[in-house]
């Protein structure tokens, strides 16, 4: 590179303004910022874009733009609308996209597992898991049997707690803002317990190759044992809020609604499956980890709406509470981390592991070439494919009903967007 | 490690394998041409035996001498997952059969690993860029992309003054977008 | 560079004297040469070819109130005292409505701020707005990325001055674990001016209701007021 460097400080440049805006030569981005108009500045390119930017009469083309008050993260919707009826829909992806797969290849083996928390943000074990089980998998390494059940248990807080975000956010959605502090208070509870457990209350860095990072200690204990003891009255409480609520159910009955078949060729995976009638879950259908020992029930439900998807992340998180019980009880003794070399260089090799997140089927394809970087990192996001399925599920609904959709397939941008 | 799926695999398609059918852990590895990608996995899909109706992830591999798409397939049928692989597209022209017409799901898996590798699904109704914006000009995944060790020491904060000449064909012929690096 | 300014005061010419109502009914603008002050750095302002120019609408010219180049308090309202201003800053500090802009991680932990446990309502933060028009402080919480960047700079020039900008978590405040990506914008100070950077990954809510407080207190003391504000990467050379 011989291009010269800029000053890095412009307070004392008197020739150019001193506020930022889109007309500032310093604003360091090449391309225009752009003005984001529905209709994309070029011809179509490919016959779907024709078909969707092709406005029939009375026909609209809105953009519900990377910015809005529906947190799920920055996603951008071009909706073709007649009056209030959606007509198509284009998801417009990439506002978070980070590049994330090709750090990854840059890092070391070890650092891959740290990169891999911020996809998935709200339930970042499920993110470190397939990672580190793909490299134990090349690494040909044996994990402690008590690595494994803490594995299983923080997982399991984690999923409670991501479940519970979304279901209030699917009443946030819909206008509701109480049940979103409720979800937050659990929450945070859970939070502060790996916090407790793994250093941090996000992104936790915790799962290791091998094992984790640290046994448990007595704050997480002492914390755990408080919140199980009102675990299942306060989630019932608080969560089933929204069970009986007459505006809520009624939003959501019959909104959504997909077939098994159709969602098994739109890739779906996880509790939106699941809802569909089908009991698929790695947990059972792949065994890993230490479920084989658990004893646990699929929750299934055969409608296939919002109100569905709903109702079965409830039914989840109380299974999810049996199994945090039960591997209280079955705790083994032993080490948490397996003994390996600091610097690994696994043999040349692939691997591919897939965990049951909440969100869906999580993977990691690890490709090795003998160094101590991984030669092609590939995350496989759930949410990445319920997004997909828009354009099946909102035509012929209203514009608010794609926000309750939406909530309900319970996306996640960071995963989506990578 | 399922013996029989391997078994079966080898008689099935014994003239399209590419090379031998690989087993390690939980994991079976078929490699195949990038033409015979349509007929392995509507087999693979359809026929009673194996029925892996589940198609797990879709990835783009660039090997430094060929790219490569990967396939993970799951069925009810065998406790192994499924690895295809379609080898040796050619680094300058990675062209593909797409896979949409058994899994409409795999339309934004094929997107996004066309706007990383630049791997063009033949066949695939909507295969524009999906993460990055429409006119970039690069594929970020490629083995010849380089990240600087810096990029707020570069003047671009960031690489796009070090973006390779490979435009895609799609790109939009606007006027202020640069076809060549800059300096 | 100082500006040295004319002892000679406005100067009024005959052709700005009495202006009479065009006859479209369009106020057509009034250029006239500057005169009021200029620049003691000979290439300062393009060396003095251009631009010094002053634009006014020909009422304006007309009655005079051109003539100064400090609009903030005019005419009888210089003597106001500055503890109206002190009010009005304290009253902003302890109403500062955030705009919705969580944009990955952090934003999680913005939420977690504002909910029942560690809750930004006690300083009046509650409302986070959806538009722009309506809000104060832009929270930027989460990777900013070079395709998000343009909506970003949309969001925080429609918000109305005054505003303040918070960089929360280490994405924003310098790119973070993102520092070799090829997408991400290295800061958000690249594109725009911010007031307190919260450093973390993500910062719990605690720091961040820190980082309110010291915004709290820049706006009391005028420190952030928009300006005076520097842009541009913060990180010193050789760093």
């Amino acid at each position: 590179m011989t291009a010269t460097r800029q000053p890095t400080d412009d307070s004392a440049r008197y020739d150019i303004p001193a506020h930022a805006s889109a007309d500032d030569p310093r604003v360091l981005l090449e391309e225009q910022i752009g003005v984001y108009e529905p209709v994309p500045p070029f011809p179509p390119r490919t016959e779907r874009e024709a078909e969707f930017y092709t406005v029939g009469d009375g026909e609209m083309l809105i953009n519900i733009g990377p910015h809005h008050p529906s947190t799920h993260g920055v996603m951008r919707i071009v909706m073709k609308i007649d009056g209030e009826k959606v007509v198509d829909l284009d998801p417009v992806l990439g506002y978070l996209h980070r590049g994330v797969e090709k750090i990854c290849e840059n890092a070391d083996f070890h650092q891959t597992i740290t990169h891999l928390d911020p996809l998935e943000y709200v339930s970042s074990l499920f993110c470190e898991w397939p990672a580190v089980m793909a490299y134990e998998k090349l690494l040909d390494v044996e994990v402690p049997r008590r690595a494994e059940y803490i594995r299983v248990l923080s997982g399991e807080l984690n999923r409670i707690s991501s479940h519970a975000l979304a279901i209030g956010f699917h009443a946030l959605d819909l206008g509701g803002l109480t049940p979103i502090l409720y979800s937050f208070i659990e929450r945070d509870e859970i939070v502060e317990m790996l916090a407790a457990l793994t250093g941090q209350r996000m992104l936790f860095n915790y799962f290791r190759i091998g094992g984790v990072n640290g046994d448990l200690n007595h704050e997480f204990m002492s914390r755990l044992g408080d919140w199980m003891s009102r675990a299942t009255t306060e989630i019932n409480a608080n969560l089933g809020l929204l069970n009986e609520n007459e505006i809520f159910v009624r939003r959501n009955r019959g909104l959504g609604t997909i077939d098994t078949e159709t969602a098994l060729r739109m890739c779906w995976t996880g509790p939106n499956l699941r809802a569909t009638g089908l009991p698929f879950d790695l947990r059972r259908a792949h065994p890993y980890s230490v479920y084989p020992e658990l004893d646990f029930d699929i929750p299934t439900r055969a409608e296939g709406d919002s109100l569905a998807r709903y109702l079965l992340r409830v039914d989840e998180i109380k299974q999810s509470l049996r199994i945090i019980d039960q591997c209280l009880q079955q705790m083994p003794d032993g080490p948490v981390m397996a003994k390996l070399p600091r610097l690994l260089r696994p043999r040349p090799g692939r691997a591919w592991a897939g965990i049951e997140g909440p969100r869906g089927e999580y993977g990691v394809y690890a490709v090795s070439d003998g160094t101590d970087q991984p030669f092609r990192f590939r995350i496989h996001d759930p949410s990445f494919l319920h997004l997909q399925s828009f354009n099946l599920l909102i035509p012929g609904n209203l514009m608010a009903d794609w926000m309750a959709v939406n909530a309900s397939l319970d996306p996640i941008m960071g995963g989506v967007d990578k | 490690m399922d013996r029989r799926l391997k078994r079966r695999l080898e008689s099935r398609f014994a003239d399209r394998l590419a090379g031998p059918i690989r087993q390690r852990h939980d994991e079976t590895e078929l490699r195949i041409g990038p033409g015979d990608v349509p007929d392995v996995m509507r087999a693979l899909h359809d026929e009673p035996e194996l029925r892996f109706e589940i198609l797990a992830d879709l990835a783009g591999v660039d090997t430094g001498h060929a790219m490569q798409v990967v396939y993970h397939l799951w069925a009810p049928t065998t406790p192994d997952w499924l690895r295809v692989i379609a080898d040796g597209l050619s680094r300058d022209d990675p062209r593909v059969p797409s896979i949409t017409f058994l899994w409409k799901g795999a339309e934004w898996l094929e997107r996004e690993a066309y706007d990383m590798f630049g791997i063009i699904f033949e066949g695939n109704r909507d295969l524009r860029r999906i993460f990055m914006p429409p006119d970039y000009t690069s594929f970020p995944l490629r083995k010849d992309f380089f990240l600087p060790d810096d990029a707020a020491r570069s003047p671009g904060a960031g690489v796009r003054q070090m973006e390779r000449t490979h435009v895609p064909r799609d790109a939009p012929a606007t006027g202020h977008i640069r076809r060549t690096p800059a300096g | 560079m100082a500006v040295t300014r004319n002892d000679a005061g406005p100067d009024v010419t005959a052709d700005t004297a009495v202006v009479p109502a065009p006859p479209s009914g369009v106020a057509e603008p009034v250029v006239v040469p500057n005169t009021l002050w200029r620049a003691d750095d000979p290439l300062a302002y393009r060396g003095g070819q251009g631009g010094l120019e002053i634009t006014h609408l020909a009422e304006i010219e007309a009655s005079g109130a051109a003539a100064r180049d400090d609009a903030r308090w005019s005419g009888a309202l210089e003597i106001i005292p500055t503890k109206a201003d002190y009010i009005v800053d304290l009253i902003r500090a302890n109403s500062l409505w955030p705009l919705l802009s969580g944009l990955a991680c952090c934003a999680f932990e913005m939420m977690s701020s504002a909910t029942s446990r560690n809750d930004i309502d006690r300083w009046g933060m509650f409302p986070f707005r959806a538009s722009p028009r309506q809000a104060d402080v832009l929270i930027v919480a989460g990777t900013l990325t070079t395709k998000m960047a343009g909506p970003l700079l949309r969001l925080w020039e429609q918000m109305p001055e005054p505003k303040w900008c918070v960089a929360m978590g280490d994405c924003t405040c310098s790119g973070g674990r993102y520092k070799r990506s090829y997408s991400t914008v290295q800061g958000i100070d690249r594109i725009m001016p911010v007031d307190v950077y919260v450093p973390g990954c993500p910062p719990r809510p605690e720091g961040l209701i820190y980082g309110m407080m010291k915004l709290q207190q820049l706006v009391k003391d005028r420190r952030g007021h928009w300006p005076e504000r520097a842009v541009g990467p913060s990180v010193p050379d050789g760093v």
